[in-house]
């Protein structure tokens, strides 16, 4: 096996698919990145196991051929090269040579038929949604994906398929965070899944802002074709708890408040939040919200904001990285936030397709 | 044989402690079923009930759904417990001042006085002179009730006996405004009529394995003439005192209790997941109970487990957000033994525990979402 290519195109290429390697890995090929060349392209392929990544770059094939090779060494020795260009050229003994300019290094690789194939998707559903929009439900949501490992179920984000929409949600238990999607499929098709966290890391790294994206789900794996990459990854086992419970209906007090400003209000008073009481309080009343945290041991922080409230005087307390993730993940400059009283649920809206529902925090000093 | 020395103990319980306060505090609720906790169209359970409201058959823990069918017309009110944390302050100072430093208080509306030094002594270490101490303790009982009848505008229970047992016992069963004196010569009879499940510590584990040797009341176990032991293991003793009404637990004073757990020892060792996740939800109410009285909540939940071997193991987790749920020590409980993988042999013993306790008056909640677990595939209801 040998090609050409430019540095610069390998090493992107190296930088898409190296995030999936495990740096603790009991297995050695997991460390490798699969390499393989034909037709004008070279393919490199990692895998943890759980996630795997492949992606494609074209290049200079002389001889067609397959290898892996140590895909953090190999990435560092890319960054380093001198020149433009690169020669790789891999013996029978998966012994790397790579040239640039004046340098040389031998890379000792493992056999390409070592390396675990991905799985394959026939007779998959298959989604079509466009790479942009997929990328700002990411971002709307995945903030909100527990990390709490007994509850393995909520270590991802829900992707329902249902009623020609796709609905996406992410909860830790505490805050809830959706987004809707008309897209069109087959009633056939309708399904739910949940994309652990890790595939939703990959996903956001790899996805543009044109294009789309092909998604392809079986019982247990979901691929992501996004022309030139694919992402599959083992889906979460068992059932995400019923969201739409928990949304509540009727809200009393629905309030416009104005995105970024709220953001940096409430990011300069938690300043003052103590540990012990990790919360900011919202006290609105006509005309106005009062932002507030204290702490006996620290001191005590206010800001107020004109806002268009006409309601009765309402105290809320939140954590406030609860209350400002999806105020910095948003772009809408106004966020609407429907309250029923200070022990409920307070619902953040932006447009009729993002809702965040947050449990306030009952304060006890 | 030595008799123990003779003691004099009250335990004192508030009558519908929540639901009696708003009564006192909205006296256009006296009289009318009150039920406090979440509103019946919400989810959410009731915290206390008034004894008119216990008349159509609600209970604490209950969802408020429940009450609501049951008792349509009743007075749904939000709980307010800062006032009742603060009644409760107001009525153990009233306490304090016939008990001293002498009183285990167990919960907001509960506590258990030791006022034997209070008394004159017995003249005579006999059966007699700790009845006659007994029955000079019950002016003071009174005084006590009439003054947080006068002070707080409130009814209390109390129960007078030689030991804590009898005394909650005494307390429990003739509510509410009840005072009620449990003689040392009586005891053995007083708690004859009672069921098993009466008796301190007697869950329903130890029941239904009470029930296999036919013991269903108090007096079915102080006649029962075989060995209890493989009925209940190395507990039979105790229970058997019990029975009898001995028990010589002092009040617990210490205010640091730096961890709380429950443990079962099997009839026969088993690895029958519904037998053992019965178990934990059983220990796991316990423990959460404790810790709700107290007021506390823990960082750590941990899982003991014996082997028939007696190999002992323990695995533990610690969380952010201190806990203090039962669900939450439950759903944890369950995933250590299965992270861990500790059920793959049967079980002589099971037990929970938690500790790294806060005090959750100083801590903020964060209040969580409904959510409803679907049980995960493959696995069979409890």
């Amino acid at each position: 096996m040998k090609f050409t290519i430019s540095k610069e195109a390998f090493l992107d290429a190296i930088q898409q698919v190296q995030h999936v390697v495990s740096t603790r890995t009991t297995l050695a090929i997991l460390s490798n990145v699969l390499l393989r060349v034909r037709d004008g392209s070279l393919e490199l392929t990692t895998t943890d196991l759980d996630v795997g990544v492949s992606g494609s770059v074209s290049a200079d094939v002389e001889d067609a051929g397959a290898t892996t090779l140590p895909a953090r060494r190999l990435a560092t020795i890319v960054r380093e090269l001198p020149a433009a260009e690169v020669e790789v050229s891999v013996d029978e003994k998966n012994v790397a040579s790579i040239r640039s300019g004046p340098s040389f290094f031998k890379v000792n690789g493992l056999s390409s038929e070592e390396f675990p194939p991905l799985p394959k998707f026939d007779g998959a559903r298959e989604f079509k949604i466009d790479q942009a929009v997929l990328r700002d439900c990411l971002r709307k949501t995945s903030y909100a994906i527990s990390t709490d490992e007994t509850r393995y179920v909520l270590n991802g984000i829900l992707f329902s398929f249902k009623n020609n929409a796709l609905t996406m949600v992410a909860t830790d238990g505490r805050r809830l965070a959706m987004v809707e999607q008309e897209i069109e499929f087959p009633q056939s098709h309708e399904t739910d899944f949940i994309v652990p966290t890790k595939a939703v890391n990959e996903l956001s790294r790899l996805l543009g802002d044109s294009g789309t994206v092909a998604i392809r789900v079986t019982g247990s794996q979901v691929g992501f074709d996004l022309e030139g990459s694919f992402l599959v990854s083992k889906l979460i086992e068992g059932n995400y708890p019923n969201y739409r419970q928990v949304i509540p209906g009727e809200a009393k007090e629905r309030i416009a408040l104005e995105r970024e400003t709220l953001l940096r209000a409430v990011s300069r008073v938690s300043l003052l939040a103590s540990e012990k009481s990790n919360s900011v309080k919202l006290q609105f009343s006509p005309g106005q919200v009062e932002i507030v945290a204290s702490s006996p041991e620290i001191g005590e922080a206010r800001e107020a904001l004109a806002i268009n409230y006409k309601g009765p005087a309402i105290t809320i307390a939140f954590n406030p990285e609860f209350l400002m993730a999806p105020l910095r993940n948003l772009t809408a400059d106004e966020v609407h936030l429907h309250l029923i009283d200070e022990i409920s649920p307070g619902v953040l809206r932006t447009g009729s397709n993002f809702l965040y529902v947050l449990m306030p925090m009952r304060v006890n000093s | 044989m030595a008799m123990p020395a003779p003691r004099v103990i009250f335990h004192l319980d508030m009558d519908a402690f929540y639901a009696s306060v708003e009564q006192r505090d909205h006296p256009e609720w006296r009289g009318r079923p009150v039920i406090v906790g979440s509103p019946p169209d919400r989810r959410g359970v009731v915290c206390a009930a008034s004894y008119e409201a216990r008349k159509f058959g609600v209970r604490s823990a209950m969802p408020s759904v429940t009450a609501g069918r049951l008792c349509p017309d009743g007075v749904f009110v939000r709980p307010r417990m800062d006032v009742y944390r603060d009644e409760s302050k107001e009525i153990m100072r009233i306490v304090a001042g016939f008990a001293g430093e002498l009183v285990q208080q167990v919960s907001v509306d509960e506590a258990y006085l030791e006022v034997t030094d209070r008394l004159p002594r017995a003249a005579e270490d006999t059966v007699a002179a700790h009845d006659a101490m007994l029955a000079s303790a019950v002016p003071m009982a009174e005084e006590i009730k009439a003054a947080i009848r006068k002070e707080r505008g409130l009814t209390a229970t109390i129960g007078i006996a030689p030991n804590k047992l009898l005394a909650k016992i005494a307390s429990s069963n003739f509510k509410p405004d009840g005072l009620t004196l449990v003689l040392e010569s009586e005891k053995v009879r007083f708690l004859r009529p009672l069921p098993v499940g009466a008796l301190h510590g007697v869950g329903k584990v130890t029941e239904q394995a009470l029930h296999k040797a036919g013991i269903y009341s108090v007096a079915d176990m102080q006649d029962f003439e075989g060995d209890l032991r493989p009925y209940v293991g190395s507990w039979a003793e105790d229970l058997r005192k019990m029975a009898f009404g001995d028990d010589d637990r002092p009040l617990d004073l210490g205010d640091d209790i730096k961890c709380i757990s429950s443990e079962n020892t099997f009839l026969k060792d088993t690895a029958h997941r519904p037998t053992l996740r019965q178990c934990l939800r059983e220990q796991a109410d316990e423990i959460a109970g404790r810790l709700q009285k107290r007021r506390l909540a823990a960082r750590t939940v941990q899982v003991k487990v014996r082997y028939s071997d007696f190999t002992t193991l323990t695995r533990q987790i610690s969380v952010e957000e201190p806990l203090a749920d039962s669900a939450m020590i439950y759903r944890l409980s369950c995933w250590l033994l299965a992270r861990h993988e500790l059920v793959k042999r049967p079980l002589r013993l099971l037990g929970v525990g938690v500790s790294g306790m806060v005090d959750v008056v100083t801590w903020d909640t964060q209040l969580v979402l409904p959510l409803e677990f679907p049980r995960p595939p493959g696995t069979a209801p409890a």
